[in-house]
């Protein structure tokens, strides 16, 4: 991070709202942007969004500037996204219809809907998956950068990528051959 | 079509432009977040003067906030007046704004539009935002009768119905007009607009409020900024206030669905008896506890050895108590023998040392319900730590205000429990206080006792409402209690709830490996069980044996006074941890054995000297008594018959030590010790009973036999709950509490309760 932004940060640790509030319009996008990749759903993206504006208010005094403040970020609205579906798992039978997701008005629905599905399979795989590959491949970060933000080695990432990879082909092999 | 790799469409997915709105709620959202944090830390705690209207926006974004809880006293003072009991179904459209005043509609009941007026467009601005936010705040408040042609013509659009939502709302009193109304309004209402400069968010879903004769005044004046909130901030699952002012609140709409989910979640398991009944009503029956199998009797000759864990939990005899005052028979599986006896006090000599924090006393006495068999009591009692020596206490109390706590016996009793322990503290011991329900808030940073005042005001102004997101509460809780962590100290966290954790982790065994982690941190759990119809048993158990803590179930204030007053050195200061119980038999003069109680605490026998393995842990002045049943060899009470290929040398080579019928060996660890200690002490056949000792063997005996009748009773033989009376009535000993005689009048109670 560049140092405008460090001072930025330092003064709305220090309590003040302006810097508080240019931050957040600095960074809106960036956390609707993971929460949209992440949810694949516009309207549930900005509830992630502004529940993980809120925990950067109450949570921004625990940064410590030993992360870049995009992977604290990163960290940080992943952790807000999870809770949310968590809270969302709790209800699965109340699924948004498909329809809602073809509604956003803006004629890339197609995208969406694989985009949705990409991510449940992702899901489905296990654990971190779907964080790792958003990560690596939507967000474009390192294998470390990655692992920084998820809390787990390098490595581990690699093995993720290759694991998702893996995955994915055995189900593209399933479909393809099931046509 | 072949489709992309994933990669490529993870790369391609491009997210569509932020929504202004969102953004500048959201926004403002966290910069009423940002200045409550920063603003004052002890103005948090102290309510809103009701008067105040000014901070009427601030504190409807709070309740989108995770710190909702706190904030959300000042509109309960608003409008708690006793008005909580009327029908009132509200509408509130968030786009009430964009509707030229002619036509908004207000049908039920007109008090509410003349008083909303005023307030929504004088107080919601907040007074953070722009004016541009404050136009975006005011909602709509209409009734059910609302058609869509009140929908302004801007808005993006009207997110579809979700009429299927409505049997999970909770609904007291559904009146009728309300369900429909919500599958009325909105579907056709969807006239796709035309895409504006700026696209609305999808914040029309419309809230019906159904509130329970709240007078119409009050209620408008909560329940549209409150309406409006949710579709506005989102549903933070922040409704806590509506929930335990109005009742009842239903929500339609395409959105609602997380916050609504929140909200609700909890009344999913019985949507539809919850529909019709009182607000008192409890759920019966769901209280939840890990079924086990009573120990068997066991042949020495086979399996010599038997280990187990020390428990000093009370949780079940408090439950079994409830059950039996409520004139009913406790499930079996809420029964757990052992705690039940350690349930009461027994005077076993203390040891004076805190470095060998207790000694064992084993007395060998006849079984009153096996002729020919004897009993052989394992009594332990803790050091009790001078007031002086007692360490520095850092406390959390972590607080269930989920919407299941709104009952006469949980959320308040709790409250009060609280207030008590607070006086058992020293002045510069800190308490700090999280509540969780549908999100997790601190509502008390680390605060000395010095400053009781602001503590108990803290504690007194929780009010129940929402469903319940436990994890997030105790990792919340959990990293309190780490930044005020006192290293020589006690660093203890106090969970108060009714075990419902809905949301979050739910996994037991994740949580469990939660609280363990911390565990190993230095941070402690404890956890008071409150009320009963949804009452995770199972859970506290987990929670307190994995975070070196107590479970306790609170019925009554005199059981939080017994638990957190007069044992509260037991429940916060560990003189020992890991205290595991190891008794070897001699097959030279024991035939058979068995272990009354203790079927959860059971551990292999290789685990015992495993310092790895976790057991229970002794509090300062803690007594544990374990109880075993054995028949001598010799004796024609033997269940299992001698096998007939026995080897008969591994019986004569104990004969050297044939005035013994065991051997115990007790393993334990200080409180920051990591390896082990041993304490061994052979057990006499001739131990027999010191005078001094005859009313704790007495009483704990009619407690063991008590409970083993409540469990079925499959050893106890002849045993009626007659002679656990009569022999529970000789051995009242002080009884300075009442506890003993209090258990006399139980097995009356459960004497009349199996008569019918």
């Amino acid at each position: 991070m560049d140092d405008p932004i460090s001072g930025l940060i330092r003064r709305a640790q220090g309590g003040d709202v302006g810097s508080f509030s240019e931050l957040l319009d600095l960074h809106y996008g960036t956390i609707y942007r993971i929460a949209w990749k992440w949810c694949g759903h516009r309207s549930n993206a900005e509830d992630i969004t502004q529940q993980s504006c809120i925990k950067l208010a109450s949570s921004l005094a625990q940064y410590q500037f030993r992360a870049a403040f995009t992977s604290w970020l990163y960290q940080l609205v992943i952790s807000c996204a999870r809770d949310w579906q968590r809270a969302q798992q709790r209800h699965e039978h109340e699924a948004l219809p498909a329809d809602e997701l073809t509604s956003d008005g803006s004629g890339r629905s197609e995208d969406y809907i694989y985009l949705v599905q990409l991510l449940d399979q992702l899901d489905e795989i296990g654990e971190g998956m779907k964080e790792t590959a958003l990560l690596v491949h939507a967000e474009g970060l390192s294998h470390a950068e990655a692992g920084q933000i998820l809390g787990v080695s390098e490595s581990t990432i690699s093995w993720r990528i290759h694991a998702i990879r893996k995955h994915m082909n055995k189900a593209e092999a399933l479909m393809s051959g099931g046509v | 079509m072949k489709a992309q790799s994933f990669e490529y469409q993870l790369q391609h997915a491009i997210a569509p432009m932020p929504d202004p709105v969102a953004h500048l709620l959201a926004k403002t959202a966290a910069v009423a977040e940002f200045e409550r944090v920063h603003g004052a830390a002890g103005r948090a705690i102290s309510p809103p003067a009701a008067s105040d209207a000014g901070s009427w926006p601030r504190r409807l974004f709070l309740r989108g906030s995770r710190r909702h809880v706190a904030s959300k006293r000042g509109s309960r003072n608003l409008l708690l007046g006793g008005f909580a009991s009327a029908c009132v179904v509200v509408i509130a459209v968030s786009t009430y704004w964009l509707v030229p005043p002619g036509q908004r509609q207000v049908l039920v009941p007109p008090p509410v539009t003349s008083r909303l007026e005023p307030e929504a467009g004088g107080d919601l601005a907040p007074p953070v935002a722009k004016a541009s936010d404050a136009d975006l705040l005011p909602p709509r408040v209409v009734t059910e009768a609302k058609p869509e042609p009140q929908q302004p013509p801007i808005v993006s659009r009207v997110g579809p119905d979700h009429p299927q939502k409505t049997p999970r709302s909770r609904v007291a009193h559904p009146k009728g007009p309300s369900l429909p109304a919500q599958t009325g309004a909105s579907p056709a209402a969807a006239p796709e607009p035309s895409e504006v400069g700026i696209t609305t968010t999808e914040n029309e879903a419309e809230i019906v409020v159904a509130a329970d004769k709240t007078p119409a005044t009050a209620n408008a004046g909560t329940s549209a900024p409150i309406a409006a909130l949710p579709a506005v901030t989102n549903r933070a699952a922040t409704n806590h206030g509506v929930g335990s002012e109005l009742n009842e609140i239903i929500v339609t709409g395409a959105r609602r669905k997380s916050w609504l989910s929140g909200l609700f979640s909890r009344n999913e398991a019985a949507p539809t008896q919850q529909m019709s009944l009182p607000p008192g009503y409890t759920a019966e029956g769901r209280d939840k506890f890990e079924h086990f199998e009573v120990n068997p009797v066991r042949r020495v000759a086979d399996e010599p050895v038997s280990t187990f864990s020390a428990d000093v939990d009370t949780a079940s005899y408090s439950f079994v108590r409830r059950e039996l005052n409520g004139g009913r028979l406790p499930q079996v599986d809420s029964v757990r023998v052992e705690e039940m006896i350690n349930y009461f006090d027994y005077t076993w000599p203390a040891s004076d040392s805190r470095d060998q924090p207790f000694k064992p006393t084993v007395t060998v006495s006849d079984s009153p319900w096996g002729e020919g068999k004897k009993l052989i009591h394992i009594g332990i009692k803790g050091y009790e730590l001078p007031v002086r020596q007692q360490p520095d206490v850092n406390l959390v109390l972590l607080l269930d205000v989920s919407g299941s706590m709104d009952e006469p016996d949980k959320l308040p009793l709790a409250q009060k429990s609280m207030a008590l322990l607070l006086d058992t503290l020293k002045p510069t011991d800190t308490v700090a206080i999280v509540v969780y329900a549908g999100a997790a808030g601190e509502v008390l940073p680390p605060t000395a006792i010095k400053d009781k005042e602001t503590i108990l005001q803290a504690l007194n102004s929780l009010q129940p409402g929402g469903s319940t997101a436990g994890a997030e509460g105790i990792k919340l809780a959990y990293a309190l209690a780490e930044r005020n962590f006192r290293k020589d100290g006690v660093n203890r966290i106090l969970l108060a709830t009714d075990g419902d954790f809905n949301v979050g982790i739910t996994n037991q065994n994740e949580l469990k490996g939660f609280v363990e982690r911390e565990r190993e941190k230095g941070v402690f759990l404890s956890f008071l069980g409150f009320g009963e119809g949804n009452y995770h048993d199972e859970m506290g158990q987990v929670l307190a044996q994995n975070g070196n803590g107590v479970a306790a179930y609170i019925d009554t204030l005199n059981e939080a006074k017994k638990v957190l007053v007069q044992e509260s050195t037991a429940s916060l200061f560990t003189i020992a941890k890991d205290v595991k119980f190891q008794v070897e038999f001699n097959p030279a003069t024991v035939a058979e054995y068995r272990l009354i109680g203790y079927e959860t605490r059971a551990l292999k026998r290789e685990d015992f000297n495993n310092d790895k393995v976790d057991a229970g842990d002794v509090g300062s002045g803690h007594a544990v008594t374990a109880i075993y049943e054995i028949t001598p060899v010799g004796s024609k009470a033997k269940l299992i018959d001698e096998r007939r290929y026995a080897g008969s040398e591994e019986t004569h080579s104990q004969q050297s030590k044939g005035t013994e019928y065991g051997f115990l060996k007790i393993r334990y660890k200080l409180p920051n010790g990591f390896r082990s200690r041993l304490i061994e002490q052979p057990i006499r056949i001739d131990a027999g009973v010191p005078e001094a000792l005859r009313s704790n063997v007495e009483f704990s005996t009619a407690v063991a036999g008590f409970g083993q009748l409540l469990r079925g009773g499959k050893y106890t033989g002849p045993l009626k709950f007659d002679d656990v009376i009569r022999q529970a009535r000789g051995a009242l000993g002080e009884d300075p509490f009442g506890y003993r005689a209090e258990f006399l009048s139980l097995v009356h109670k459960a004497k009349d309760a199996r008569g019918m």
